[in-house]
C-alpha cells in the first residue's frame, strides 16, 4: 500500500475531496433573507431619504453580498486562505477608491485655480447654448457661482 | 520520502485526477484557489467601472439623480429577484453535486435539472435586459456621443450622456458576464450527462457556482446604485 | 543534507529529454508541458526584444544630430510608442515569468507541471494573439500615443488606438492567467517538506510578482476597455470635452501601470538573488528579509502610483501623499540591495557571466532605484518631469535592472535548458559591452535632462548634440553587446559545446537536482525537501562533507 504525501503531511483518503455541505433549509433561508432585503432597498428608494440614501442602499447591499459570499459561496466553511484573498482584494479596491476620490476631492484644496478639468471646461463655457460635454444647466450653475462668488461675476 | 501515487491504487484511484496531482483534495483545492483568484480579478475589474461610476456622481449630482429616473425600477428589480433565485438554484446545483453518489442516475438528475434552473434565470435575466435597452434604444438614451433623447422630448438637465454611457458599459459588461456564465452552464450540463460530477469530484460545478454567485455578486451592488439611489 | 538527488527509477531507465519526448510541430504548439511552454515564450519574448530593440536604434540614429533627419515627427511618435509598447507588454511583463517562471517554476517546487497545464497553453495563446494585434496596428495607421494611451489624444487620435488598446486588454488578460497559475503552483504543488522558508528566492520573486499581476491588470483590462469604448461611443469619462476628467484616466491607468514596474523587476531580484548566491557559494544573506521585502514591495506598490500625476494636474495634498509614499518603497528595495552585497561579502565568487551580470545589476540597478527616489520629491520631478532624466531612471530599472538579470539568468540556467555550456568568453565579453555600452547610453541622459532636453522629441536645440551623439555610440555599443550575448548562448547548440552534467553550479536548489535538459515529468521521483536552498555543502557550519 503506497502512500501519499501533501505539503509534508500524510494524506489519509488521496482520492476523495472532503467539504462542508450545507442544509438545504440554510440555503433557503438565505434565499428568503436575499429576497426581503430586496424588498427593503426597493421599498426605501421611495422613501425621500436625501443623502442617506446611498448609505442605506450601500448598507443593504453589503448584507446581501455577504449573505451570498458566506453561504451560498461557502466563504464561512471554506479555506481561510480563500476569505483572505476576498477580504484582500477588498483592500485593494478600498485602495484604487480612496487614492482616486481622495485626490478629486482635494484639486482645490491649497490652489484655488486648480480644479478638476471638467470644472475648468464648464468656465469656459459659460453662457452659451448647450451642446454635448458642457454642463450648462443653470441651476447648478447657480449654486456653483454662489458657492465661488469671487469668479462668477467675470468669468475665469 | 514520498511516491506519487501509482496505477498499483487500482480500484481508489479517481479517474478524474490529473496526472501532475497526487490526491484529489489538493486537485479540488487548485481549482477552486484559482477560481477565487479569477473571481479576485473579476472584483477588481468591475471595480474601475464602479469608481467611474462615483466619479460621475461626484461631478453631476442632479444629472445623475435626473437621468437614474428614467431607468425601470421595475425591470430591475425582477432581474434582481430572479438573479438571486438563479444563486439559490446554483448554490443546490452545487450541494446536489456535493452529496451525490457516482454514476447514480437519480442524483446527476438533480444536478441536471437545478443547473437547467439556473440557466433559465440567466435567460430571463437576458430577455428583461433586452426589452429595458429596447425602450432606452427608442427613447434615444443611448451612450455618449449616441445620445439623442432631447429630440425624443426628454429634457434631463446636465450631461446625461455620460450616465447612459457608464449605465451602457456597467450594465453590458454584467450582461456578457451573465451571458459566459450561461455558456459556461452549458458546457458544465453536458459534463453532468456524462456523469462527471458526485461527491467525488464536483469541482467544476463549485468553480461555475463561485463564478455565478460574484456575477449575482456585482448586480446586487449595480442595481441599487443605477435604479434606486437618490 | 538539503535534498535528496533524483535517481533513476529502474523500471525507467534513461528517459528522454523533454524535448524529445514527444516529435512534430503540433507536440509543440499544443503541448501542455510547462518546459516547452517556458521555451516558446523564450523564443517569442526575444524575437519581440530584437523588434523593439532595433526601433530604439532608429530612434537614437535619428537623435544623432539636432536636425530632423531621416523620419518625419509623426513616424518618430510612431516608432516610440511601438518601442515602448512592445518592450513592455510584449518582451519585459511575459519575459521572467513566461519563459523562466514557466521552465523553473515547477522544477523549484519539485512539481510535475504548473497547477493548471491547459490554462498555461491558453495563457501563451492569447499572448500570441495579443502579439499579432498590437503589430497589426503597424497595418492599420500605426499608433502615436505612447505606451501610456494618455486620454483625451488616445481617444480621438485617427491612429489605430483602438486596436492597440483591445492588443493591450488581450495582453493584460493573458498575463492575468500567467500570474493566477503560478499563485496555485505555489500554494498546491510544492513537494513534500518544501515549506515556506524552503522556497527558493526565485520563487518568492514569482509568487509577488504574480500576486501583482492578478491585483493590478484587471484594472488595466477595463482601463483600456474604457478607452476603446470612449474612442467608439463617446461617453465622457475620460475626455474632458465630454465632461470626463482627463486625470481619472491617469488614476485608473497608473493604478495598473505602477505596480506593473514592479511586475516587471520583480522576477529580476528573484534571478539576481539565486545567481549572487550559487557563484559567491554562500548562504543568501538575509532569506527572510529578501523574500519577505518581495512582498512588501508588491503591496506598497500598489499606494504609491500618484507620483506619475505629479504635475497632471493632480491635487496637491495627494501629490504630497503620494510622494511620502514613494519614499517608502526604498526601504524594501534597499533591504534587498544590501542583502545582495552582504551575501557577496565573504564569499568564494566565482566570476563566470552569470556573476558578471550579477554584479552590473548590483550598479545600475543602484543607479536606477536612487534615481527614482529623486524623482518622487515633487519639487524636483516638477523640474524633472517628461525630461531625459525620467528616461534614463526608467531604463536604469527596466534595462540594467531586468533585462540585464534575464540575461543573466539566461546564462545562469542555460546549462538546464540545453544540456550544454554557453561560450564564456562572449558571455564575458558582452557583460563588458552591455556594460559599457549601457551606462554611455543612458549615464548621458541624466544630463540631457537635468540640462532640460525633453522626452519624445525628435528634433532638438544645438545644445544638447554633443551629449546625444554620446548617448547614441553607446547605443550601438550596447547592441553589439547584446548580439554578443545571443551568440555566446547559440554557441551551446554547437558540436564542440561541453556538456552540462545535471549540476553544473553544484547547486542546491531542485531545479538542479534533475537531468538537464529535464525529462517531461520533471523528475523520476518526487523529490523530498529537508533544507534551505542555499545550505552549500562546502559552507555547512557542521563541518560535514554531502555527497
Amino acid at each position: 500500500m503506497s502512500t501519499v504525501y501533501l505539503n509534508g503531511k500524510l494524506v489519509e483518503h488521496p482520492h476523495e475531496v472532503h467539504h462542508h455541505v450545507s442544509p438545504v433549509p440554510q440555503y433557503v433561508a438565505v434565499l428568503g433573507a436575499l429576497l426581503v432585503l430586496t424588498g427593503v432597498t426597493f421599498l426605501v428608494s421611495f422613501a425621500d431619504l436625501g443623502a442617506a440614501s446611498l448609505t442605506v442602499a450601500m448598507f443593504v447591499a453589503v448584507i446581501k453580498a455577504s449573505l451570498v459570499v458566506g453561504y451560498f459561496m461557502h466563504l464561512k466553511y471554506d479555506d481561510r486562505f480563500h476569505l483572505f484573498i476576498f477580504l484582500g482584494t477588498i483592500i485593494f479596491v478600498g485602495l484604487f477608491f480612496g487614492f482616486t476620490l481622495f485626490d478629486l476631492a482635494s484639486r482645490d484644496a491649497i490652489n484655488d485655480e486648480q480644479r478638476t478639468f471638467t470644472r475648468i471646461e464648464e468656465d469656459t463655457n459659460k453662457g452659451q447654448p448647450m451642446k454635448i460635454g458642457i454642463d450648462n444647466d443653470l441651476a447648478r450653475r447657480a449654486a456653483y457661482d454662489a458657492k465661488h462668488p469671487a469668479e462668477a461675476p467675470e468669468g475665469h | 520520502m514520498s511516491t506519487a501515487h501509482t496505477d498499483a491504487h487500482g480500484g481508489e484511484h479517481n479517474p478524474h485526477l490529473a496526472h501532475h496531482f497526487d490526491t484529489m483534495e489538493q486537485q479540488a483545492g487548485a481549482a477552486k484557489l484559482g477560481m477565487w483568484l479569477f473571481l479576485a480579478t473579476e472584483i477588481l475589474m468591475f471595480s474601475g467601472l464602479f469608481l467611474a461610476y462615483f466619479v460621475i456622481r461626484m461631478f453631476y449630482p442632479e444629472m445623475v439623480l435626473g437621468a437614474h429616473e428614467h431607468l425601470n425600477k421595475f425591470a430591475g428589480g425582477l432581474n434582481t429577484v430572479v438573479l438571486l433565485v438563479s444563486s439559490w438554484t446554483m448554490a443546490m446545483a452545487v450541494r446536489s453535486a456535493q452529496v451525490g453518489k457516482p454514476n447514480n442516475q437519480a442524483d446527476i438528475a438533480k444536478i441536471k435539472a437545478f443547473l437547467a434552473m439556473t440557466f433559465a434565470c440567466g435567460g430571463i435575466f437576458m430577455v428583461v435586459k433586452y426589452f429595458e435597452y429596447s425602450a432606452k434604444f427608442a427613447h434615444g438614451m443611448l451612450p455618449g456621443k449616441f445620445y439623442t433623447a432631447h429630440l425624443h422630448g426628454y429634457d434631463i438637465p446636465g450631461l446625461p450622456h455620460i450616465f447612459f454611457g457608464i449605465y451602457f458599459v456597467m450594465t453590458g459588461l454584467h450582461g456578457v458576464h451573465v451571458l459566459v456564465g450561461m455558456a459556461l452552464m452549458v458546457w458544465i450540463y453536458l459534463r453532468a450527462v456524462r456523469g462527471d460530477f458526485s461527491r467525488q469530484n464536483y469541482a467544476g460545478v463549485e468553480n461555475l457556482g463561485l463564478y455565478w454567485h460574484i456575477v449575482d455578486l456585482v448586480w446586487i451592488f449595480l442595481f441599487p446604485l443605477l435604479y434606486l439611489v437618490k | 543534507m538539503s535534498q535528496q538527488p533524483a535517481h533513476h527509477d529502474n523500471n525507467h531507465g534513461e528517459e528522454p529529454n523533454f524535448y524529445r519526448a514527444k516529435r512534430g510541430i503540433m507536440s509543440w504548439l499544443f503541448t501542455v508541458d510547462h518546459k516547452r511552454l517556458g521555451v516558446m515564450y523564450l523564443a517569442s519574448v526575444l524575437l519581440f526584444f530584437l523588434v523593439a530593440g532595433i526601433l530604439a536604434i532608429f530612434l537614437r540614429t535619428e537623435l544623432l544630430t539636432p536636425a530632423a533627419d531621416y523620419v518625419s515627427a509623426s513616424t518618430y511618435n510612431q516608432l516610440f510608442t511601438l518601442h515602448g509598447a512592445i518592450m513592455v507588454f510584449l518582451f519585459i511583463i511575459p519575459a521572467t515569468p513566461g519563459a523562466l517562471g514557466n521552465i523553473f517554476l515547477p522544477l523549484m517546487l519539485g512539481a510535475k507541471d504548473v497547477a493548471f497545464p491547459r490554462l498555461n497553453l491558453l495563457s501563451f495563446w492569447v499572448y500570441s494573439v495579443a502579439a499579432v494585434m498590437l503589430l497589426c496596428t503597424l497595418l492599420l495607421g500605426g499608433l502615436d500615443t505612447g505606451w501610456t494611451f494618455y486620454t483625451p489624444y488616445s481617444t480621438s487620435t485617427g491612429t489605430a488606438a483602438g486596436l492597440a488598446a483591445l492588443g493591450v486588454f488581450v495582453a493584460g488578460f493573458s498575463s492575468i492567467l500567467t500570474g493566477l497559475n503560478f499563485v496555485v503552483t505555489v500554494h498546491r504543488m510544492r513537494a513534500p517538506g518544501q515549506t515556506w522558508d524552503r522556497l527558493p528566492l526565485f520563487v518568492w520573486a514569482i509568487y509577488a510578482t504574480a500576486v501583482i499581476q492578478i491585483l493590478a491588470t484587471p484594472v488595466l483590462a477595463i482601463t483600456v476597455l474604457l478607452v476603446f469604448i470612449e474612442r467608439f461611443l463617446g461617453i465622457g469619462i475620460f475626455d474632458p470635452a465630454m465632461g470626463g476628467d482627463p486625470v481619472l484616466f491617469q488614476h485608473f491607468f497608473w493604478f495598473y501601470s505602477h505596480p506593473a514596474v514592479y511586475i516587471m523587476i520583480l522576477p529580476g531580484f528573484g534571478i539576481i538573488s539565486e545567481m549572487i548566491t550559487v557563484h559567491s557559494r554562500k548562504h543568501i544573506f538575509g532569506y527572510k528579509a529578501i523574500a519577505l521585502s518581495s512582498v512588501a514591495i508588491a503591496v506598497i506598490s500598489f499606494v504609491v502610483w500618484g507620483h506619475h500625476l505629479f504635475v497632471s494636474g493632480q491635487s496637491e495634498v495627494a501629490g504630497i501623499v503620494f510622494s511620502f509614499l514613494t519614499f517608502a518603497v526604498a526601504v524594501p528595495t534597499a533591504i534587498k540591495v544590501f542583502s545582495w552585497v552582504a551575501t557577496l561579502y565573504g564569499g568564494s565568487i566565482v566570476y563566470n557571466t552569470p556573476m558578471w551580470y550579477a554584479l552590473m545589476f548590483l550598479w545600475t540597478f543602484t543607479i536606477g532605484g536612487l534615481t527614482g527616489v529623486y524623482l518622487a520629491v515633487i519639487a524636483v520631478d516638477v523640474h524633472l518631469h517628461d525630461t531625459y532624466f525620467v528616461v534614463a531612471h526608467f531604463h536604469y530599472v527596466m534595462m540594467g535592472g531586468l533585462v540585464v538579470a534575464f540575461i543573466g539568468g539566461l546564462f545562469h540556467w542555460w546549462p538546464k535548458i540545453t544540456g550544454r555550456f554557453y561560450n564564456e568568453a562572449l558571455g564575458k565579453l558582452s557583460a563588458l559591452l552591455v556594460f559599457i555600452g549601457f551606462n554611455v547610453t543612458f549615464g548621458t541622459q541624466f544630463f540631457l535632462g537635468h540640462q532640460g532636453m525633453p522626452r519624445r522629441y525628435f528634433a532638438y536645440l544645438p545644445e544638447y548634440e554633443a551629449m546625444h551623439r554620446i548617448s547614441t555610440y553607446g547605443s550601438w555599443i550596447l547592441a553589439a553587446g547584446l548580439f554578443c550575448a545571443l551568440f555566446g548562448l547559440l554557441a551551446a547548440f554547437s558540436k564542440n559545446a561541453k556538456k552540462a552534467g545535471n549540476n553544473p553550479w553544484n547547486a542546491m536548489s531542485l531545479e538542479w537536482q534533475t537531468q538537464s535538459p529535464p525529462i517531461e515529468h520533471n523528475f523520476h521521483e518526487t523529490p523530498h525537501v529537508t533544507g534551505s536552498p542555499y545550505d552549500f555543502p562546502e559552507i555547512d557550519k557542521s563541518g560535514g562533507v554531502h555527497h
